[in-house]
């Protein structure tokens, strides 16, 4: 684990309700919305090719709107004929979630939408209904787990020394909309008060695995848990416990202090967009299991 | 692999493909379908999360519309996922056909999953994606093999057990040839976080034969899965891979239990039980304990474990016997006769006794409430185990802590420092 200046990718699944996305060659900044949708309630299904007298594979040709279309109660989907006509009408306000394949609708109520942000400054090499791709080159370092939504901000230093404790009391809301670095440790509280605060993420050598817990719910793992919920953003470099984090990973934060960054959750790394100069590495850390599994140290 | 079973709500339908999970090894992501009241834009968007590998739609004529609607959940939650999801579908020729046209491809077609050969051709197909271009044999397979072997060439019933970082076996064979087999993807390095999250933290503190806080014990279990090659160097380290290793082993016979697969009873009756992977590194005492605690046999059983230069998995058939564990059901005390090369010893056990008895040579066992049987030269003795089944710990730390010190202590199976 090292930091590296590098062409680096990241990949931003998409839920189902894409509505509109960033185009492949497109230019974005890390924060910039790259897809944006609409969430769905429960779907009704209208009959479609068979209410029209038609086979499915023509039903391109009569419908009245696109395939994903938003629709009012009453908007005619698809017609046919002239004289003696047919038509399908959406029964609800809502969207066009999917044609089957016998020529039926499910159109379901718009409950809510969505956006999906890059977490990466460079350009979109991959946009389709299940995910946007992004490639750009950035600082970046690899945790060991993420949890929460991807993050945005200025990063910043919550601690004075690699061995000290994120306090909640270094928290507050002048922090609002920045990345904070703990140290070796950041706990439950003060995940939780950063959250409140409006601090968009906290990175940490290590995080308490039952903190991890009382934020995330029982079910939470060792190997992160991304998400689209509003929740906090930890970034678990070394492990769980206590993790002081060694000079090879800590000088760098205190060079790219106040620099823009991003997390991506489900690959766990932290990008920091710093020209490739700014930070100089020259070894890796090399690091250790204790041996009674309670917390990393570098060796 | 990560395995999607869209399986209906047949009950039959939905033991089947949980079989299949457990014979393929799979990852199950998601099981859909079973759910009345999920909508179709529900359906979809638990596929698109689980994102899985392959799906497995099962269904009977019956079941047809249903089926077609999850395709077209399923159609709508991968329509642009690369690579595109395989899609194993168990229907009759109809309804395949209505599958395939949702779906919009081609997908491979089985019979009716409720027969066994249909079940293992689905496995193999898994085992085969699994293994992808490589021609390796997997370790399940090798498992199974090595169980088949050694039942057919000592006459008598063996059960496997094996605990790797990444997953944990349980697979019974007979002479006649028949064999259970179950493999989940829960194991005591990389994959222990999943023994915690599926079988609660609590079960696997209650093995650790100490106090331990459960925040504590949750970050060893998290670091541990991010360093899964490093051995257990120090005594409470080992104390939390052993605990692991025994949730790991419930969890395989749970869910075997869950898909009605006979395997419990089976494995609890088997005249051996052979330990392999991680279960096979430790002291031989740690070893048998951990098989004991985890399996709870009902008959006398062989306990034995795999040699460190010929693995089962690899094709290795030596096995070293590490005890004769004879089971005891008694309601106030009985008496077992122990015979060796030194004669025979004749000791009392009441309820809850657990005792290991050192033997020379051969070793025969009889007695009241306890199965007769016979063994080689064993390198532990004979463990005359009256705690009753099923094994119970109580729930109080400060009456569980002294019982599971106990059972340590009865078998010298206490971890010290230069253990590992």
């Amino acid at each position: 684990m090292s930091w590296r200046y590098e062409r680096c990718v990241a990949a931003h699944r998409l839920p189902i309700g894409v509505a509109q996305q960033a185009a492949v060659g497109q230019t974005v900044r890390a924060g910039d919305v790259v897809a944006s949708g609409t969430s769905y309630g429960s779907a009704v299904r209208v009959g479609g090719a068979r209410a029209l007298g038609i086979g499915p594979g023509d039903l391109d040709r009569v419908m009245r709107v696109a395939r994903d279309a938003e629709v009012q109660r009453g908007t005619i989907i698809a017609r046919t004929g002239r004289r003696f006509a047919r038509a399908v009408a959406a029964p609800i306000d809502g969207r066009i979630a999917h044609v089957r394949a016998d020529g039926d609708f499910e159109v379901a109520p718009v409950v809510g939408t969505w956006t999906v942000r890059a977490t990466l400054d460079g350009v979109v090499t991959r946009a389709d209904a299940s995910e946007v791709t992004i490639e750009g080159d950035a600082w970046a370092l690899s945790g060991v787990a993420a949890y929460g939504p991807d993050a945005f901000g200025e990063l910043t230093l919550g601690v004075d020394a690699p061995s000290d404790d994120l306090a909640p009391g270094r928290i507050d809301v002048r922090q609002r909309g920045r990345i904070i670095v703990g140290g070796s440790r950041s706990g439950a509280e003060s995940i939780a008060r950063a959250h409140a605060c409006g601090i968009t993420a906290v990175v940490s050598g290590a995080v308490p695995a039952g903190g991890l817990r009382s934020i995330y719910g029982e079910g939470v793992g060792a190997h992160g848990a991304p998400s689209r919920e509003d929740a906090p953003t930890v970034l678990c470099l070394l492990g769980f416990g206590a993790a002081r984090l060694p000079a090879q990973l800590w000088e760098p934060f205190v060079a790219l202090n106040g620099r823009r960054a991003a997390i991506h959750v489900r690959s766990a790394r932290l990008f920091v967009f710093a020209p490739a100069d700014a930070v100089t590495v020259e070894t890796e850390p090399a690091l250790a299991l204790a041996a009674d599994w309670g917390s990393i140290a570098a060796v | 692999m990560r395995l999607a079973l869209l399986a209906g709500h047949d009950p039959r339908h939905i033991a089947a493909s949980r079989q299949i999970a457990l014979g393929a090894c799979a990852d199950v992501v998601l099981s859909a379908g079973t759910e009345r009241s999920a909508s179709f834009v529900e359906r979809a968007e638990a596929i698109r999360e689980a994102r899985p590998d392959v799906v497995l739609l099962v269904a009977d004529d019956r079941g047809a519309d249903h089926a077609v609607e999850l395709a077209e959940a399923l159609r709508l939650a991968t329509v642009a996922q690369q690579p595109r999801p395989a899609v194993l579908v168990s229907t009759d020729e109809r309804t395949h056909a209505r599958v395939e046209l949702s779906l919009g491809h081609a997908v491979e077609a089985f019979g009716d999953v409720r027969s066994a050969d249909v079940r293992a051709a689905v496995v193999a197909r898994l085992r085969a994606m699994a293994r992808g271009a490589s021609d390796a044999r997997l370790r399940d397979e090798g498992i199974e093999q090595a169980a088949r072997t050694l039942a057919a060439s000592s006459s008598r019933s063996i059960a496997i057990l094996d605990v790797t970082g990444t997953s944990t076996s349980l697979v019974v064979a007979r002479a006649d040839g028949t064999l259970i087999a179950a493999h989940v993807p829960l194991g005591v390095g990389e994959h222990a976080d999943r023994v915690v999250a599926r079988a609660g933290l609590d079960r696997v503190r209650r093995w650790i034969p100490r106090a331990i806080d459960a925040p504590a014990l949750l970050e060893r279990v998290f670091n541990r899965a991010h360093w899964p090659d490093v051995p257990a160097t120090n005594s409470l380290a080992l104390e939390i891979e052993l605990a692991l290793a025994r949730e790991c082993v419930s969890r395989v016979l749970a869910e075997a239990t869950r898909a009605e697969l006979p395997l419990a009873h089976a494995a609890r009756h088997a005249d051996t039980i052979a330990c392999t992977g991680r279960l096979a590194t430790w002291k031989p005492s740690q070893t048998a304990l951990v098989a004991l605690d985890a399996l709870a046999p009902e008959s006398a059983s062989v306990i034995a474990r795999e040699t460190q230069d010929a693995p089962l998995a690899a094709g290795g058939t030596a096995l070293e016997p590490l005890t004769l564990v004879a089971p005891v059901s008694v309601r106030r005390s009985a008496t077992v006769h122990v015979t060796d090369a030194t004669g025979t010893v004749d000791e009392r056990v009441g309820r809850g006794a657990f005792v290991l008895l050192r033997t020379t040579g051969a070793v025969q066992l009889a007695g009241d409430g306890a199965t007769r049987a016979s063994s080689d030269p064993l390198s532990m003795g004979v463990i005359v185990d009256a705690r009753g089944r099923p094994l119970e710990l109580p729930p109080r730390d400060a009456e569980r802590l002294p019982t599971i010190q106990r059972w340590y202590g009865a078998l010298d199976a206490l971890p010290s420092g230069d253990d590992a």
